[in-house]
């Protein structure tokens, strides 16, 4: 009884000092920003990005988009709107508004207006040089491109727990409205589950 | 053997009175506290930077950290805090081998603290307050589902109420007036199942919107039961703005240790069993009151956080026991195993494991103990709020103003303050609102 009690408490010493050794030491390792990474099963910059790849992909195949050529002779100018984040999580939603309008810039099939923030900044430029820019290299005012078309969305999720498994749905829900009369012209959705498991031991 | 047991008597005597000193020196009041009740949070947080904080009490830290940022007003700051603590407790769910060990072998106080359910409902609490104050209420909306899920997952029975309603009036604010209605009903079922009174503004919430999504029957239910006489619909509400005041009033109470010691008349052994205990304090302020103009509001107690703690101490306290009567087989065994090596290193093992006896008081010790809620509907426009802090006698004893609040139709504004003024009454391991656990240790128990 002795020898054994002896034994467990010599290896309850050698598992202290092997925890105290595992955290001595931190390890820096660079990848590729496109390396799908997952840790906790929380939204990342993968689901951000595909998410925002996929759906406009989508909306840049839909009709509504030559039919608007046809008819108007030139590409539509399309703004992103406001992307409400009803999820469980505290979403960066600018990385993913970033992602969409790099994905729809890049594409060159539209015309892409600036955000509401970013107009007032531009316009106090604007402004600014009005009163202090050289008249052959002033901007002039109400020259500004109005959008055509309004991109706004929704990230939801539905969270279920048993015990140290976890399954995480997201939907990211995305419409396209024309602003000159309110018309819906494309409503896309992007689904993601994850089954998340967390550890029931640790060191 | 006899002569061993009288050369070393005193040594063992010496490290009984050392141990004694440590348990009367927790009793003086920590300089944090003092800065945390004299509202000096800033002092306070350089207080809290100074110390020493091991890596198994880094949930802890951040916890201080975050309320002592919320009162200083930096409620960004303050939720980056309450979000690394909740990363480290959801990280510490997972069982530690090593660290179950440790306190087999050493002390509960090994374990790396996770945070006890009630604790982490006000951390989600805390931070959903913090939102509302940046009038970020999609944020808070986010945090709201995770307190949902955590409290789905976490309690079975008893849940705090006070988190439910608070859930409720984010998914009010964020204009969701099903789901608020569902959350107000499980803080009604939350305060009737810990037979506590119903607030009359819950009361008033609950007939509102059951009027509203025309749930007619638990309408009448209510209607009968709360015999309120006069709530305003939600057509009525919808015309105002709403300020809502959330006072967080007292320090919740502090555990201490109770231990008890013994000499083995035989081998002149020290013995030594500790569990932590409760002390019971007194806020200062007990009620609130809002003021604009020529509206009042009276505020009302929506949570006593003092009772969730004895009730969790009250149920990991078999637990506790079981570890302390662990410990105590474990140590003896190694005195004895040393012993028959040489007497001196039993004596010394015997020491060590005396003095390494130590019940786990940590706890959240910057939190309230009661929490304050006060709604005034007004109408759109701008407003100057007073809010009038009284104590149990009715006399002011603090007042806080917010200029010029503007208030547009069906918005709510949120405030949220500190008054930590309390007072212990009590520091007696065996008064009522603690475990009534009795450890016998007249014989060795291996």
């Amino acid at each position: 009884m002795n020898y054994r009690l002896s034994g467990a408490l010599a290896l309850a010493a050698v598992l202290s000092v092997g925890g105290l050794m595992q955290g001595c030491s931190t390890s820096v390792k660079r990848v590729s920003t496109d390396e799908q990474i997952d840790l906790s099963g929380a939204w990342n910059d993968t689901d951000s990005r595909l998410v925002s790849q996929e759906m406009i992909s989508d909306v840049l195949s839909r009709p509504w988009l030559s039919e608007f050529v046809s008819r108007e002779g030139q590409q539509p100018a399309v703004i992103v709107g406001e992307v409400r984040n009803l999820s469980h999580e505290h979403i960066n939603v600018n990385t993913f508004i970033g992602d969409m309008e790099r994905e729809l810039i890049n594409s060159g099939k539209v015309e892409f207006v600036a955000s509401s923030g970013e107009r007032g900044e531009i316009r106090a430029e604007r402004k600014d040089q009005e009163l202090h820019a050289r008249e052959d290299t002033r901007n002039p005012m109400g020259q500004e491109l109005g959008a055509d078309f309004m991109l706004k969305g929704t990230i939801n999720t539905i969270i279920d727990t048993e015990g140290k498994q976890e399954v995480r749905y997201y939907q990211v829900d995305l419409t396209l409205i024309r602003l000159a009369d309110n018309r819906k012209v494309w409503v896309g959705q992007k689904k993601i589950k994850k089954l998340v498991k967390h550890p029931g031991l640790r060191w | 053997m006899p002569s061993f047991v009288r050369l070393m008597r005193p040594v063992l005597l010496a490290a009984s009175l050392a141990v004694g000193g440590c348990v009367s020196a927790q009793f003086q009041q920590d300089p944090l506290e003092r800065a945390v009740i004299d509202r000096q949070p800033a002092q306070a947080l350089t207080i809290l930077e100074k110390q020493n904080h091991k890596d198994r009490n880094a949930a802890l830290y951040h916890l201080n950290k975050a309320v002592l940022l919320r009162m200083e007003g930096e409620f960004k700051a303050s939720n980056a805090e309450l979000e690394a603590a909740k990363q480290i407790s959801q990280q510490l769910e997972a069982v530690s081998l090593r660290e179950q060990a440790d306190a087999v072998t050493v002390n509960d106080a090994m374990r790396s603290y996770l945070p006890p359910p009630f604790e982490r409902a006000m951390l989600h609490c805390l931070e959903i307050l913090n939102y509302l104050q940046m009038d970020d209420v999609d944020g808070a909306h986010v945090e709201a589902l995770q307190q949902d899920v955590f409290l789905n997952q976490h309690y079975e029975k008893n849940e705090p109420p006070f988190a439910r309603y608070l859930n409720g009036l984010v998914f009010e604010a964020d204009g969701e007036l099903s789901d608020a209605m569902i959350a107000y009903r499980k803080a009604y079922q939350a305060y009737r199942a810990a037979g506590l009174p119903v607030p009359q503004q819950l009361q008033a919430d609950l007939l509102r919107l059951t009027d509203y999504l025309e749930l007619k029957d638990e309408h009448d239910k209510f209607e009968e039961q709360f015999k309120l006489k006069h709530w305003p619909t939600q057509a009525e509400l919808d015309k105002q703005g709403e300020v809502i005041a959330v006072v967080l009033s007292g320090l919740i109470p502090r555990k201490h240790e109770t231990s008890i010691m013994v000499q083995d008349p035989e081998n002149g052994r020290l013995h030594r069993i500790s569990i932590p205990f409760y002390e019971t304090r007194k806020p200062q302020v007990e009620n609130m009151k809002l003021v604009s103009l020529n509206n009042t509001s009276e505020g009302e107690l929506f949570a006593r956080l003092d009772r969730q703690a004895y009730a969790n101490l009250e149920d990991a306290m078999p637990g506790i026991i079981a570890r302390t009567v662990a410990r105590v087989v474990v140590k003896n065994k190694l005195s004895d195993n040393m012993a028959e090596r040489s007497q001196l290193l039993g004596a010394i093992t015997n020491i060590a494991g005396f003095i390494t006896e130590q019940a786990d008081t940590r706890g959240w010790n910057t939190l309230p103990q009661d929490i304050l809620v006060g709604r005034i509907a007004l109408a759109p426009g701008n407003h100057d709020i007073h809010i009038e802090l009284d104590n149990s006698a009715g006399n002011m004893v603090g007042s806080e103003t917010k200029q010029q609040v503007a208030l547009r139709p069906k918005q709510k504004r949120f405030f949220s303050w500190h008054w930590p003024a309390s007072h212990v009454t009590s520091r007696n391991p065996s008064h009522e609102t603690n475990s009534s656990t009795t450890i016998y240790y007249r014989h060795r128990i291996d």
